[in-house]
């Protein structure tokens, strides 16, 4: 924002007004006031609207109360070892992803974990939530934040490369793919960089900011919110893989 | 596989149907991650040297997927793209498995009746 040499006086008033809404100071106090918030806000509302809104999709299941269901399922099926003499761990495992693709799953895991803990139970953002509501969650030592985060880091690097570099990746994959992984790095990436200080601490620290509440506020709306519906779609809608009984049918 | 080449297509009969299925279909595919963990599910896609296009995701973003994508409005010859990988490339042995839970056969059966309702499927017998 440059004003401009020429021109009257109020264009001038007009232009430095423009050019001080958007001075790093006010986008700093906007981040980090309001916007935070805001973005928490439209994070809770809009994820529990998603999930009612899911949940009217699907109506409870009916059971007919004449069949006796503790007969069935005693057994697992064929697929999962049933009916096998004693199936040993590896060969219980050889069937299921886990033992198909066991990197990927072991790196996905770590991946959602660190995801989830980090921000809650990281010293800075304890501080600041202590400081604007008088009380926060424990914290874990800088040291081990920055563990997880570079675990984390690493862990998304393996995903992106996976999604560029794996045929089958490539076949189903999108721009959207890439816009939600960089959507769900790029807090962790400039919080990295803002705690080493690395390029402008200021600017780093503001796009961590911004980006945080992006990610927030992309929760409800994008695939992000896999995270709400694994649990309703394994567990709650009935599937041939459901994880318990189910008690919902689309 | 030969399709039959009669009428166009009654889009308002393919609308009519997706959005009979619409709430399941929606979520499916907008919240499948693209992750491909459920491409070794399938015995087609292990058989077929690990082809992408066996996978199961893929089979179900490139039939029920792109006539929801394009709302219904398709044509003769994207549906006979669909019906190759609604029958060619899958069996609907009902086998595949989504880290999600999601329906995949249930998705490529759906798209298996659009095709069917508009005249396009496989004859073997000619």
């Amino acid at each position: 924002m440059h004003c401009c040499e020429t021109g009257n006086a109020l264009t001038m008033v007009a232009h430095m007004e423009l050019s001080n809404l958007f001075t790093a100071d006010f986008i700093y106090n906007l981040a980090r006031g309001p916007l935070v918030w805001i973005s928490i806000l439209i994070c809770i509302i809009g994820s529990i609207a998603r999930t009612v809104q899911l949940l009217s999709y699907t109506r409870i299941k009916t059971i007919d109360p004449n069949i006796d269901f503790s007969s069935i399922r005693k057994k697992p099926p064929a697929a999962k070892g049933g009916g096998l003499p004693e199936p040993g761990l590896f060969a219980v495992l050889k069937g299921t992803i886990l033992g198909v693709s066991p990197v990927t799953i072991l790196v996905s895991l770590c991946f959602h974990i660190c995801l989830i803990i980090i921000p809650f139970f990281l010293l800075a953002h304890n501080l600041l939530i202590d400081d604007a509501i008088g009380f926060s969650l424990f914290s874990f030592s800088e040291r081990f934040s920055d563990f997880l985060t570079i675990i984390f880091l690493a862990c998304a690097a393996f995903f992106l490369f996976r999604r560029i570099f794996l045929a089958r990746m490539r076949a189903i994959s999108t721009f959207y793919d890439y816009v939600v992984l960089f959507i769900t790095v790029a807090p962790f990436l400039t919080g990295f960089l803002a705690y080493y200080q690395i390029f402008n601490y200021k600017i780093v620290i503001i796009l961590h900011m911004l980006a945080g509440e992006l990610m927030l506020v992309a929760i409800p709306f994008t695939k992000i919110f896999h995270m709400f519906f694994f649990f309703i779609g394994r567990f709650m809608i009935v599937n041939q893989h459901t994880m318990g009984k189910g008690s919902r049918t689309w | 596989m030969t399709e039959q080449k009669s009428a166009a297509v009654d889009t308002a009969e393919v609308k009519r149907m997706l959005d009979k299925h619409k709430a399941k279909m929606k979520m499916s595919l907008s919240l499948c991650a693209h992750c491909s963990l459920c491409a070794e599910s399938c015995f087609l896609f292990n058989a077929r040297n690990k082809d992408p296009k066996y996978m199961p995701s893929y089979k179900f973003i490139n039939s029920i997927g792109k006539i929801y994508k394009k709302k219904g409005k398709v044509d003769k010859a994207m549906l006979e793209e669909i019906s190759v990988n609604a029958w060619k490339r899958c069996v609907l042995c009902t086998r595949c498995y989504c880290p999600f839970g999601i329906d995949i056969p249930d998705m490529i059966a759906l798209a298996r009746s659009i095709c069917r309702s508009q005249g396009v499927f496989p004859q073997y017998d000619e």
